[in-house]
């Protein structure tokens, strides 16, 4: 009746994760009374969870995102906790759970941190600055994003609910093939992997559909503002590289469920095959994440030295390259696994050529702050920290290209720090620069420069204390993923790599402190002009927090940076813009659609998970049933009156007029 | 909102809008030279595929070829890609998508025939140098 699972599964004798999850499920049931009690429930319904703005959908990304790097984050202090303990000792992680924490913090920082954090800014900032209502699929944006929800959540499951996978985050066969991981950890992976990945598959072509079909009137391809070049090669590159993903799974998955032999050792299978495939899927994701923080970069440096970014059109020729690169270098992540000379060398040629596109907007951003008017806020350290780290990390990244090199660094501390040292300095540096950037625009107020401040001090103190010492014991010839150890040269730099994470804890409360003192002190920080940053972008021509049809009549683009275009003519007319003529504008209609087909493959997926195969025929039908309903709906639109339009939109008008910059032209 | 609702793409507004019937006779006679290219082609394969008039070793290749000209029939009648200006976002989705595929096969091939060659088992290794 109920599969694999019995009461086995739950773990009663290892009180960490127990514990662990009790607090868990108790908090969220905390939550959810107290949502219940206040009255706040068909609130959160109509306006969220079944809401289809892309503004909330890239709100409710960014919480998800934040939650589960809160999440990988305690990983991580668990992981540097035991190794710095387990000397000559077995720590207080058992082998087999220390296992599961670095396979969790892996999967989890890069698929359901990382993903949801760059995808949830696409979300609110791209339709903004393409000057559109909405993504061209609202509905399925809405589905992307609980499927997405759907698998963090099974990961978290396993928690408590079975095991995770003790694998490392890419399930290396054979390791991962029934024989030698018989349990539930690597199902829950492939299931919770595959469901998020439909999600970003769809998000792909969302965003691809939006930024080359819905623009602005008058903004050409070049007029585009470089997040939005940035967000579409991203978005190419998932459509190009999730399906790699899927398919890759898939054959493990028919491999554990059904006998098959892809990657087996015996019956004809190629382990082999499975790193080739999962690396070509791999190296684009990095891109997929640090591609879009470039661009985030792109905007915070250009608005904060108030200057136009510097070789716009070299940035976009970047972008493109590293687009198209990135397919050309998967092989350097198995340099040592037997491939030849020649083979090696090519990779290894290309993944330097690859550093060539950044260099270019390196020195972009460089020319661009030259010169300006630079105000060092919150989000343009974030920006400067990480063009100081990201160079080293990239420096380290060109040393691990070179091959024979690699041969001694391959799978050591040393690559550990090399791809943290990339990844935080430009993907969750980015991340956090970006939501600085525009939580006032989202939310109405800005966020607290002083507790801002401390926090990227904080990280970036903390950064270099944690990961410098582990290149050190990367060249002192400790590998990665060791429970425990017994050479005594490693032990003081991993007691100090320990302390380092005791900064980034400091510096993850003062975030917390940031968002909290934000928060109480919102009626202090009101942007009331809905441009507070002199922005250059179309996003702060209108109102903050946007009104849900985002602009009430579209903008005409007549420059690459359409708002200070706007701006400048403005002051040259004294603002005297006359109000425009306002009609009825139809925007879609909620629908439940996506949270009811996420609530379905949950259970999908948890039914796979443990065989229980009665339940995934009902998760089915019904997923399929809200298919049907979906597409038999008969109003998908409602209309919102013009003298509403006008209501929201002369509210807008008149703060304008006493903005500082002058705006008030639109 | 749909896509038309920003007065951006014609093409969609077009098929929305159906034209004169004529035009309509147009199209499906497009249709059905498609249909009858595609049939031949897959006939043509049914054919190679047990001739003898072909150089044995030669089949693969010839149904290779007939393939590929299968995925270009059905590219252009059923999927409408064109040569016209507003088709250039087609015509790049494909280029690209060609270029991706191209870049992956040809890189696992090249690969998987090196780690083949170099991590041959022993027994097989010795075989090939006696």
């Amino acid at each position: 009746m109920l599969g694999k699972l019995t009461w086995d599964a739950i773990p009663f004798d290892q009180p960490i994760p127990l514990i662990s999850g009790a607090v868990v499920i108790l908090a969220a049931l905390g939550v959810l009374v107290w949502v219940i009690a206040k009255g706040w429930l068909p609130y959160l319904w109509k306006e969220w969870i079944t809401s289809v703005d892309h503004k909330h959908i890239g709100i409710m990304y960014v919480l998800l995102g934040l939650l589960m790097l809160v999440r990988g984050f305690i990983d991580a202090i668990m992981m540097r906790a035991q190794q710095a303990l387990a000397f000559h000792a077995q720590g207080y992680l058992p082998p087999e759970h220390y296992d599961q924490v670095f396979s969790a913090h892996g999967t989890i920082m890069v698929l359901f941190a990382a993903m949801p954090l760059v995808i949830g800014i696409m979300n609110f900032v791209v339709p903004l600055q393409l000057g559109v209502r909405d993504v061209a699929f609202p509905t399925l944006n809405s589905v992307s994003f609980w499927l997405t929800a759907t698998g963090a959540l099974l990961v978290n499951m396993s928690l408590i609910v079975g095991e995770f996978a003790r694998t490392g985050w890419l399930p290396y066969p054979p390791l991962s093939e029934l024989r030698y991981s018989p349990g539930v950890g690597v199902d829950y992976y492939l299931w919770a992997v595959q469901i998020s990945g439909v999600g970003t598959l769809l998000t792909g072509i969302n965003f691809v559909t939006t930024i080359l079909k819905m623009r602005a009137p008058g903004m050409t391809y070049f007029r585009m503002p470089m997040f939005c070049w940035t967000a579409l090669a991203s978005c190419l590159l998932i459509l190009a590289a999730f399906p790699v993903l899927t398919a890759t799974l898939a054959m493990l998955t028919l491999d554990r469920y059904l006998g098959f032999h892809f990657f087996t050792n015996e019956a004809g299978g190629n382990a082999m095959m499975f790193m080739n495939l999962i690396w070509a899927w791999g190296h684009p994701e990095v891109y997929i994440l640090v591609l879009p923080a470039f661009g985030i970069y792109s905007e915070v440096i250009s608005t904060f030295s108030g200057k136009p970014l510097f070789g716009y059109r070299s940035m976009v020729a970047a972008t493109l390259f590293i687009c198209i690169v990135s397919f050309c270098v998967w092989l350097h992540h198995f340099f040592t696994m037997g491939a030849g000379g020649d083979v090696n060398a090519v990779f290894g040629i290309a993944t330097s050529i690859i550093a060539v596109g950044t260099g270019v907007k390196m020195y972009n951003w460089l020319f661009t702050m030259y010169g300006g008017r630079i105000r060092f806020t919150t989000p343009m350290l974030w920006s400067l920290g990480f063009m100081t780290t990201f160079i080293t990390g990239g420096m380290t990244g060109v040393l691990l290209a070179v091959p024979p090199a690699d041969f001694l660094l391959h799978n050591s501390m040393f690559l550990v720090a090399h791809f943290h040292h990339v990844i935080v300095g430009g993907v969750v540096f980015a991340v956090l620069a970006g939501i600085t950037y525009w939580w006032p625009k989202a939310f109405g107020y800005r966020l607290e420069e002083f507790w801002g401040k401390a926090a990227f001090w904080f990280a970036l103190a903390g950064f270099y204390v944690t990961f410098v010492p582990l290149y050190v014991v990367g060249i002192l010839g400790m590998t990665r993923r060791l429970q425990h150890y017994d050479v005594a040269e490693w032990r003081p730099w991993l007691m100090i790599s320990a302390a380092g994470i005791l900064v980034l804890i400091a510096g993850a409360i003062c975030q917390m402190v940031q968002l909290s003192v934000s928060f109480l002190r919102r009626n202090e920080l009101r942007d009331t002009t809905g441009d507070p940053w002199d922005g250059r972008s179309l996003e702060w021509a209108t109102a903050s927090p946007p009104p849900v049809f985002n602009f009430a009549v579209l903008p005409q683009v007549q420059d690459a940076e359409a708002f200070w275009d706007v701006k400048r003519r403005a002051r040259e007319m004294h603002g005297s813009g006359s109000e425009p003529h306002y009609e009825a504008l139809e925007m879609p209609r909620n629908s439940p659609t996506g949270f009811v087909c996420a609530f379905f493959a949950t259970i999908i997926g948890f039914a796979l998970v443990w065989h229980i195969w009665w339940l995934m025929i009902v998760g089915l039908v019904g997923a399929y049933a809200t298919f049907v309903v979906f597409a038999w709906r008969d109003v998908p639109e409602y209309v919102i009156p013009a003298e509403e339009v006008a209501r929201l939109d002369r509210a807008n008008r008149i703060a304008r007029q006493e903005a500082p910059y002058g705006a008030s032209a639109i | 909102m749909t896509i038309d609702a920003n007065g951006h793409d014609p093409e969609y507004q077009d098929d929305d809008r159906g034209g004169a019937s004529d035009e309509h006779s147009a199209r499906l006679g497009t249709y059905v030279l498609g249909f009858a290219l595609a049939v031949l082609l897959t006939i043509a394969s049914f054919w190679v595929a047990k001739t003898d008039l072909i150089y044995g070793p030669g089949i693969p290749v010839a149904l290779a070829t007939l393939a590929v000209a299968q995925m270009g029939i059905h590219l252009v009648f059923f999927l409408h890609l064109t040569t016209a200006p507003d088709n250039t976002n087609n015509v790049l989705a494909l280029a690209f998508g060609l270029l991706i595929v191209g870049l992956v096969v040809f890189g696992s091939v090249w690969i998987m025939a090196h780690l083949n060659h170099n991590l041959m088992p022993m027994q097989q290794l010795m075989q090939m140098q006696r």
